[in-house]
């Protein structure tokens, strides 16, 4: 009896000093479980796009839903933009990491001190372009704009782009009509504007259909054909990031112009499509399909250039523009500002 | 007063861009995010011209509109008065209406009417009429036994007098509210501009947008706060002054 | 043409008791009456249901041949947008601007009558409120405490005048000055304190004019006579 209630008595014992051990062992386990997880988390990044979730970003839309920055371990929040939102003041402020901004933006920003940097060109071929009525007016040259009234949205980059088409076409401001724009597009439906600025792939095909229903047929004046080049939506990032998270940058690029591919590979239509419709499920399939098709021709017009290559010589004809428009109070460092890296979409 | 108000006005808006310039020092910030002061310099003396002009385009149809929707909230003040089918009628219109926000019903009328000061002044009107309705609404409706008594009895009280008499007994309040609707007018037209305008310093601050530039976003603040402040200052002055001609206070 | 108030009952909505349940009197001659009481008896309520003020009552009022009843009270305020003889002038008819005049000079208004409203004592805003009164084209004129912030030398004069200058005319005086009441007042219908039944008792005053004599005796015996029926 004493024996037993010896050995009952170690085996309590031992019980008692098994206790903590094993505590022990499981809070190192789960601790170790922990980190090895936080370790092997993605890395967590935010780009904010320049406007709403549309066919301009159907790239950064198809890296999202395809997880395409995942498979760079990135865990990227991709937020849209809109007319209250500034992509280079929230680089500087921290709210972004990455983002979307067009050259006027980022030339106005580096002229006052911002350190934001161009790491890709996404449209080579400016998607702004005047809509008109061919029926009603003939654009074979620029002379042709005289008389014209012509739609503007004064302070943006199409008042800029116009402004140089004319003082290219030596046409003065007495000569013509520029109209300011609003949200809708009632002045144009109602023939009061002859040209009406619009993005070529977004708007185009959308405006297009509602003025063919109406028996009217419609047409493009594109200024990149009478040689004004003014570079459109890029990628950018602050110049610090580029800097002290390199590798961060690359594999943050290599998703998303690896998006951009796949989104525009005809192959990948039907999922480009299914894509959009997630965040337009308003607009008609065709519709959808027609601004996919001119996406591409307007970010890869050659297929012999890499999606996401920077211009330099568009983005030095931008610059000449703006310094001859007085919108840059001094010269600026192109050599500083674009920063192209050398990615390839997988 | 005035020297007083613009003087106040100074203190807040140097306020104000210290706590800028505090941010952008302490923080690092480019002139892109906030301009420095010198810069701000350069742009006033740039666009001083420009945006004063708009400020007193914008300053002018603001006090049309606030003139406008006086008259109108006294008009319907007036008529809702009444504890009738018609006077309650006007009451539940005038608040349903005020419940539209400017903001949706700005671009209708644009589209409606056009880009013209005929709409900036609808909007301006349709913004600051609504407190100076409460008011007036709420005073017409508040008999003043003590005076009104002997002409009730009498059978001399007329609804112009009745109006007078509830007028001048309420002018403090009265002038109060339309002193203050001033600042409402201001913005409401401000709002409008911003949105479909091509005039005015709202128009102004909405190209100032477009090309992210905050200097002459905080410049075009200082001649819209320096404006308001010397309008209200002039409002007050103005009440005190037919405060004191038919009260003789 | 008499004033007839026959079993008048009344009570406020919400009130526990009813503020009088059988009040009757009347009136028969014109002349300067009195309501008298203490505070809270229902004279205000009374002379209010006899103009029309006040309706919900049961009973009969009757005031036949008696065209236009007036209520004016202490608290009544002129406008303030002018001067106070622009008002006076223009409330009152063409033909009655002398006896304005006169009022005023009576009544001690004459260094402060282009004033404004506010700009006078309380007396002499309570004095200006009368003279309007008085001078209306009214049958029945209710003072309810007019004079309440007037001195008592002038209150006398006041009382004098107007019974001298409008003898045609019933004046209902609600005051809470026995003195007063005894030595003006032809018909005083005393309001009885809460509880005592019957609820008004009607005394005659001594009701002297102006240049009577007044006999202490007879007013002492006015005045203890009301003190009895409160």
């Amino acid at each position: 009896m004493e024996k037993q209630l010896f050995y009952v008595d170690q085996g309590v014992t031992m019980k008692n000093k098994a206790k903590p051990l094993t505590l022990s062992v499981c809070v190192l386990f789960l601790m170790s479980t922990f980190f090895i997880c936080s370790a092997l988390a993605n890395e967590k990044v935010s780009y904010r796009l320049k406007w709403l979730r549309n066919v301009s970003v159907i790239g950064a839309l198809y890296a999202e839903t395809h997880h395409l920055f995942e498979k760079e371990g990135l865990d990227v929040a991709v937020k849209a933009g809109g007319p209250e939102r500034d992509t280079i003041r929230e680089l500087e402020l921290g709210y972004a990491d990455f983002g979307a901004a067009s050259a006027d933006q980022v030339l106005r920003a580096r002229v006052k001190g911002s350190p934001v940097v161009v790491i890709a060109q996404l449209f080579q071929v400016n998607p702004l372009q005047w809509m008109y009525r061919p029926a009603e007016v003939r654009i074979q040259g620029l002379s042709d704009l005289k008389g014209k009234i012509i739609g503007v949205t004064y302070g943006g980059n199409d008042e800029t782009i116009m402004r140089t088409l004319l003082s290219e076409a030596g046409i003065n401001s007495s000569e013509v009509t520029l109209f300011s724009v609003r949200y809708d597009y009632i002045p144009f439906y109602r023939h009061k504007v002859q040209l009406w600025p619009v993005y070529r792939n977004a708007q185009g095909p959308i405006i297009s259909a509602k003025l063919e229903k109406a028996g009217e047929k419609v047409a493009y004046f594109n200024p990149a054909q009478f040689g004004v080049r003014f570079v459109a939506n890029s990628v950018v990032t602050e110049a610090r990031t580029l800097r002290e998270k390199p590798e961060l940058v690359r594999r943050f690029l290599t998703a998303l112009l690896t998006g951009w591919e796949q989104a525009l590979d005809p192959k990948n239509q039907e999922e480009a499509v299914r894509t959009l419709q997630k965040y337009d499920p308003d607009t008609p399939r065709q519709i959808l399909e027609e601004q996919l098709r001119i996406t591409r021709e307007l970010v890869q017009p050659d297929s012999a250039v890499a999606i996401g290559t920077i211009d330099k010589k568009g983005w030095e004809q931008t610059e000449r523009i703006m310094a001859s428009q007085k919108q840059l109070s001094r010269k600026v460092d192109l050599k500083a500002i674009l920063k192209p890296m050398d990615v390839s979409p997988k | 007063m005035l020297y007083r108000r613009i003087f106040q006005f100074f203190i807040i808006y140097f306020l104000f861009i210290g706590g800028l310039m505090l941010l952008k020092y302490s923080l690092g910030l480019s002139d892109y995010v906030i301009p420095a002061p010198s810069g701000m310099f350069h742009i006033l003396t740039a666009e001083y011209h420009r945006y004063s002009l708009a400020t007193l385009n914008t300053m002018t149809v603001a006090v049309i509109g606030q003139i406008l929707s006086v008259i109108m909230a006294f008009i319907i003040g007036i008529l809702g008065r009444q504890s009738t089918w018609f006077g309650s009628f006007i009451k539940v219109a005038a608040f349903n209406i005020q419940a539209y926000p400017i903001v949706a019903l700005a671009p209708i009328l644009f589209i409606l009417l056009g880009d013209g000061f005929l709409t900036r002044l609808l909007i301006a009107a349709m913004i600051c009429y609504f407190p100076v309705l409460l008011s007036v609404l709420g005073i017409m409706s508040k008999p003043v036994d003590d005076i009104e008594h002997f002409y009730r009895v009498t059978g001399r009280m007329r609804w112009q007098l009745e109006v007078k008499i509830r007028t001048f007994e309420n002018l403090t309040q009265l002038t109060t509210v339309i002193a203050g609707s001033a600042t409402l007018a201001m913005a409401g037209t401000i709002v409008g501009e911003f949105i479909a305008a091509n005039a005015g310093i709202g128009y102004s601050i909405r190209i100032a947008l477009y090309q992210s530039d905050m200097g002459k976003i905080l410049i075009a603040l200082f001649l819209i706060g320096i404006t308001i402040a010397i309008y209200q200052a002039f409002l007050e002055l103005l009440g005190a002054a037919v405060k004191r001609a038919w009260t003789g206070k | 043409m008499p004033l007839i108030c026959d079993n008048i009952a009344f009570t406020y909505s919400g009130a526990e008791r009813p503020l009088f349940t059988d009040v009757s009197f009347q009136l028969t001659t014109p002349g300067f009456h009195s309501f008298f009481g203490p505070s809270g008896v229902g004279k205000t309520s009374l002379a209010k249901i006899i103009t029309g003020d006040i309706a919900g009552y049961s009973g009969r009022v009757s005031t036949a041949g008696l065209k236009t009843l007036l209520y004016s009270h202490n608290k009544e305020r002129l406008p303030g947008w002018s001067g106070v003889d622009r008002h006076l002038t223009r409330v009152i008819s063409p033909p009655m601007h002398a006896q304005k005049d006169e009022l005023v000079e009576i009544f001690g208004l004459s260094d402060c009558i282009t004033s404004r409203f506010d700009q006078l004592s309380m007396g002499q805003q309570n004095r200006v409120n009368l003279i309007r009164y008085l001078l209306q084209d009214c049958d029945l004129l209710i003072m309810d405490e007019s004079l309440a912030n007037v001195d008592e030398l002038t209150r006398e004069r006041i009382i004098l005048a107007v019974k001298d200058m409008f003898p045609d005319r019933y004046f209902l005086y609600i005051s809470h000055n026995v003195i007063e009441v005894s030595k003006f007042c032809d018909s005083i219908l005393v309001f009885c304190n809460n509880g005592r039944i019957p609820q008004t008792v009607m005394i005659q005053g001594c009701n002297i004019r102006r240049g009577e004599d007044l006999s202490p005796t007879a007013l002492d015996a006015a005045m203890l006579e009301i003190m009895n029926a409160v």
